[in-house]
């Protein structure tokens, strides 16, 4: 529409700022707090402004919980195997469920659909019984062995994404000479970048911010990822060292921010293509 | 199958392998264990021994689960309706020719991002009685209530109160919408302008054009996002859990199905009973899921393009 | 260079979920000579795109053989028949630039690097893509839509090919660029001298280029023949109807015999005769077997002309007048028929509604069987 409203306009712009503000400001609290001394933490009326800026308290909060760089690596470890596991067996496998026929796919494809039913609490039991019958548990496999099996939903991401491209190219490489894999690899793997890159962003930002896989399959401190480290920290803790937690907090949720202020557009167009599908 | 169809069928299997191991490992087996395990005595460390139906003959004894269920059920029924309502309208709002759309849509979405962990704990914070900053925004508003009423209102102590738990897990929600907001305003967008145009020259309110074209174009998208946040809301854990520290929550307020279930599982290995309750999740879930795809039949409109 | 020689080849899909089987191409057999250019045309769902995909190797063959060269290329994959294929929608791969579009596919075939270089630029400069701006370097989506078809039309020159297969190059083309790219192809046939099988539900496309001229319908060729004899010698009514644009005018009648020789009667529906047409002998051989049966009469319409009322001429009431500038289309109808007429002569709209005469070029009629719509000659 090109005709301007301006009462209009101003009171969704009034509206937009109130909310935003509301969105905003957990986060601002948030970092206040792991700022501020100990005491400052529980004044009334509570100051925005740290009186003092406590630096330190995030050196402490990672030497209350732990060896912090190692739960941080075993954390961006294990988003890594999974990002590349995922990545690859998801695309490996809509290749399959989209650029070749054959008998049998549509009812193969509709049992995938209907695996995204099964809530994980479900599996969770029996998947740990197997996974300590494999002797798994102790070790950080069942948190990434599983991704080079393809996910359901990347899967049907990204065939959605692959059944877009024109069969024709496919003909035109195999007419130029290629092999079904080099038609995955070099012809559809390289146009499907962006859905590649979604599909990777997902999957990082989900196994960052896994919390029930970990409590149940760790079982040693040196392989606890950051979330979990956390929670341990929260649950042990007397007293409400909230400046720690915070930094804690922070520090958690930190690099996911970073993440995604990297890369807005393609986080932002997955997440509307994935749910208006 | 003749020698092409086999031929197709051989290099498809090559490229599906992967889901079909996956398939077979990590969903059809356990499922089919957990059926199994659920009509069992199993405490993961013995072998199973057969029950019959005596762990959903307990199930339907138990108190606590009822609790359980009907946190679980109530969180889904309050926490999905105000958050669909809450991200259209900031969708909606957002599609409004203002400044900032793009920087408005990023503060909406942060939060979406976060972990449960730090969610939980920077929740437990915001949800403080004394010092928290939501009874700081909530007291002024109560106070002036009571001096124009003559009432005694107090700022409820959200997480320790068993009247108010639940209550503070759906503002945490809330707060965590953002996700739903970039959706719908990608749907708002695909929304042809013409049809607005031809409804104005129609001479209907803002108000009509919201109901008449904007929520009917707009349904397949609400429905697929309430269907997901329905699955999604039945298997509510890691935050309840994180802020009553594995336990409970005053009065049980906080208990949920997926913690009941967890805590049967994995505190007092009682794996048998654990299936039984995560079978009971499962049907509620496909109950519910089939009464959202009967309902949206209905009321969906599809074929808008 | 090589023949390309299909025999009875058929292509049946399995009919699905209780459906028919489909019959797309059936018992086709074609002989294409070393060099020459043939194209494959017909209506949309008449089987020429499945045939020339099957020659291509997309496509499973369900009888029959392909031969190549010399060489039974049925089980062979397309990679092995060394075929090129120009698509209706290019298929250019819109990651590399146009130069690797056009090495990819001798790349693969481990051709070495300064071969390579040189065939992608001679044909990079037989097309024009280095002048006046060089487009080897850009992506697919920086070019136009015939540079787009140049590139794949490159790309297939520079694997210098046993043949080339078109599927509809042309249809995404804008007219004014269609008809360049009509001579651009037909100017490469004669430099290259290849093998080229097109494919075109455009008959124009098909009379400008073609050395032969192969019409299908339903899966079954109609007709296999030059352009010119096609035209002029259409096999049966379907060929006769699809060939030639207005389409041939038809007319349902009976064959008489008169005092002077014979006559063709138009019968309406209803059985009434309308209008007689009387033939001169050259005409008229072969028709004596069909005296007094019904017989379907075929004019094109530029063998039609405006007459005041000469012999033969029949009245029509005009509907409607199309100016085309150079000519102009009259639509009439007779008492049972419709029927166009194409002339040079300037006609106004002042026309329609009114009754005017036509008169058939006597020496250009076709007659054709009522049932099996073959032409009687």
């Amino acid at each position: 529409m090109n005709r301007r409203h301006p009462t209009q306009e101003a009171i969704t712009f009034a509206l937009l700022l109130a909310f935003g503000f509301l969105f905003l400001l957990p986060f601002l609290w948030m970092v206040s707090t792991s700022l501020k001394p100990l005491e400052e933490t529980m004044k009334m009326p509570p100051e925005w402004i740290p009186s003092s800026f406590q630096w330190h308290n995030y050196p402490d909060a990672m030497r209350a919980m732990g060896p912090f760089w190692t739960f941080a690596g075993n954390s961006l470890l294990l988003a890594g195997l999974n990002v590349v596991g995922t990545v690859l067996s998801s695309a490996w496998v809509a290749y399959g469920f989209s650029r070749l026929d054959w008998k049998g796919r549509d009812a193969c494809f509709f049992l995938l659909l209907m695996t995204m039913m099964i809530p994980f609490p479900v599996v969770m039991v029996p998947l740990y019984t197997l996974f300590r019958d494999l002797g798994w548990i102790g070790t950080m496999k069942p948190l990434w062995v599983p991704s080079f099996l393809a996910g359901a939903f990347n899967v049907f991401l990204l065939r959605q994404f692959f059944l877009t491209l024109p069969r024709d190219l496919s003909e035109a490489a195999r007419i130029d000479g290629c092999s079904e894999f080099r038609i995955f690899w070099q012809v559809i793997l390289p146009l499907a970048k962006p859905a590649l890159l979604t599909v990777a962003l997902f999957q990082f930002l989900a196994t960052w911010n896994d919390f029930l896989g970990p409590l149940i399959f760790l079982a040693r401190e040196s392989h606890f990822t950051l979330a979990l480290a956390l929670q341990a920290l929260q649950s042990t803790i007397s007293g409400t060292p909230w400046h720690h937690l915070m930094a804690a907090s922070t520090l958690v949720v930190a690099p996911v921010l970073v993440l995604f202020f990297f890369t807005q557009r393609t986080f932002i167009r997955g997440i509307a293509t994935t749910g208006l599908k | 199958m003749n020698r092409a169809e086999r031929r197709n069928f051989a290099r498809a299997m090559l490229f599906v392998a992967p889901w079909v191991v996956g398939f077979l490992f990590l969903n059809l087996y356990p499922f089919l264990a957990s059926v199994w395990y659920s009509l069992c005595d199993y405490s993961a460390l013995s072998v199973p021994v057969f029950l019959g139906f005596q762990n959903y003959a307990d199930l339907f004894r138990d108190p606590v689960f009822w609790k359980a269920l009907s946190n679980t059920v109530l969180f889904a029924l309050f926490a999905i309706p105000l958050g669909t309502a809450l991200s259209i309208g900031l969708a909606v709002l957002l599609n409004q020719p203002v400044p900032g759309q793009g920087l408005f849509r990023t503060i909406f979405f942060l939060p979406s991002l976060v972990p449960a962990i730090s969610l939980a704990i920077l929740w437990q914070w915001m949800l403080n009685g004394p010092v928290g900053l939501v009874n700081m925004a909530v007291r002024p508003f109560l106070q002036a209530i009571n001096a124009v009423a003559g009432t005694s209102l107090q700022a409820p102590d959200w997480l320790n109160d068993p009247n108010w738990a639940l209550w503070g897990l759906v503002l945490t929600g809330l707060w965590g919408t953002g996700h739903a907001v970039v959706i719908y305003l990608a749907g708002l967008q695909e929304i042809p302008v013409e049809l607005y145009e031809a409804a104005e020259l129609d001479g209907t309110t803002p108000w009509q054009r919201f109901v008449h074209v904007t929520l009917p174009m707009l349904s397949p998208v609400i429905f697929f996002n309430v269907l997901m946040g329905i699955i999604g809301a039945l298997q509510t854990f890691a935050v309840p859990y994180i802020l009553t520290g594995g336990a409970d929550g005053p009065g049980r307020s906080l208990l949920f199905l997926a913690t009941y279930i967890y805590q049967h599982a994995f505190d007092y290995w009682n794996m048998g009973y654990a299936s039984a309750l995560a079978l009971i999740l499962f049907l509620v879930i496909v109950v519910l899921s089939f009464l959202a795809v009967k309902l949206g039949e209905k009321k969906v409109h599809y074929g808008g393009r | 260079m090589a023949k390309v020689i299909l025999e009875n080849l058929s292509k049946i899909y399995p009919g699905e979920r209780g459906r028919n089987p489909k019959v797309a191409v059936d018992r086709v057999s074609l002989e294409i000579a070393s060099g020459e250019f043939v194209v494959l045309v017909g209506p949309s769902g008449c089987g020429k795109t499945t045939t020339l995909r099957m020659i291509a190797g997309l496509e499973d063959i369900s009888s029959g053989t392909i031969h190549i060269g010399d060489r039974c290329v049925n089980d062979t994959p397309p990679k092995d028949r060394d075929i090129a294929m120009v698509f209706q929608n290019y298929a250019l791969y819109p990651h590399m630039t146009v130069e690797r579009n056009m090495a990819f596919g001798l790349e693969l075939r481990g051709f070495p690097k300064e071969e390579i270089r040189k065939r992608v630029q001679a044909a990079a400069k037989t097309l024009g893509l280095l002048e006046p701006d060089n487009l080897l370097v850009r992506k697919p989506k920086a070019l136009s839509g015939g540079q787009r078809q140049r590139v794949a039309l490159g790309r297939a020159m520079v694997r210098e090919p046993k043949a080339f297969l078109f599927d509809e190059p042309l249809s995404n083309l804008d007219a004014k660029m269609r008809v360049e790219m009509r001579a651009e192809i037909s100017r490469l046939h004669r430099t290259l001298g290849s093998t080229m099988i097109y494919v075109t539900h455009d008959q124009t496309e098909a009379m400008t280029m073609a050395d032969r001229i192969v019409v299908m319908s339903s899966g079954k060729v109609q007709q296999n023949d030059t352009p010119m004899n096609l035209y002029h010698r259409p096999a049966n009514r379907f060929v006769a109807g699809f060939m030639g644009s207005p389409p041939m005018n038809f007319f349902q009648g009976r064959l008489r015999r008169t005092h002077s020789g014979l006559e063709f009667a138009e019968e309406t529906p209803e059985g009434r005769t309308s209008w007689v047409l009387p033939l001169t002998s050259g005409s008229t051989s072969g028709l004596a077997s069909r005296m007094d049966k019904p017989v379907v009469l075929g004019i094109r319409p530029e063998h039609i002309s405006p007459d005041a009322g000469g012999t033969g001429s029949f009245e029509v009431e005009v509907d409607l007048v199309e100016p085309m500038g150079a000519e102009t289309l009259v639509y009439g109808r007779t008492a049972g028929h419709k029927c166009i007429c194409r002339t040079f002569r300037s006609e106004g709209k002042e026309l329609e509604g009114r009754k005017m005469r036509f008169l058939p070029d006597a020496s250009r009629l076709h007659f054709f069987d009522v049932e099996s719509g073959q032409a009687i000659s």
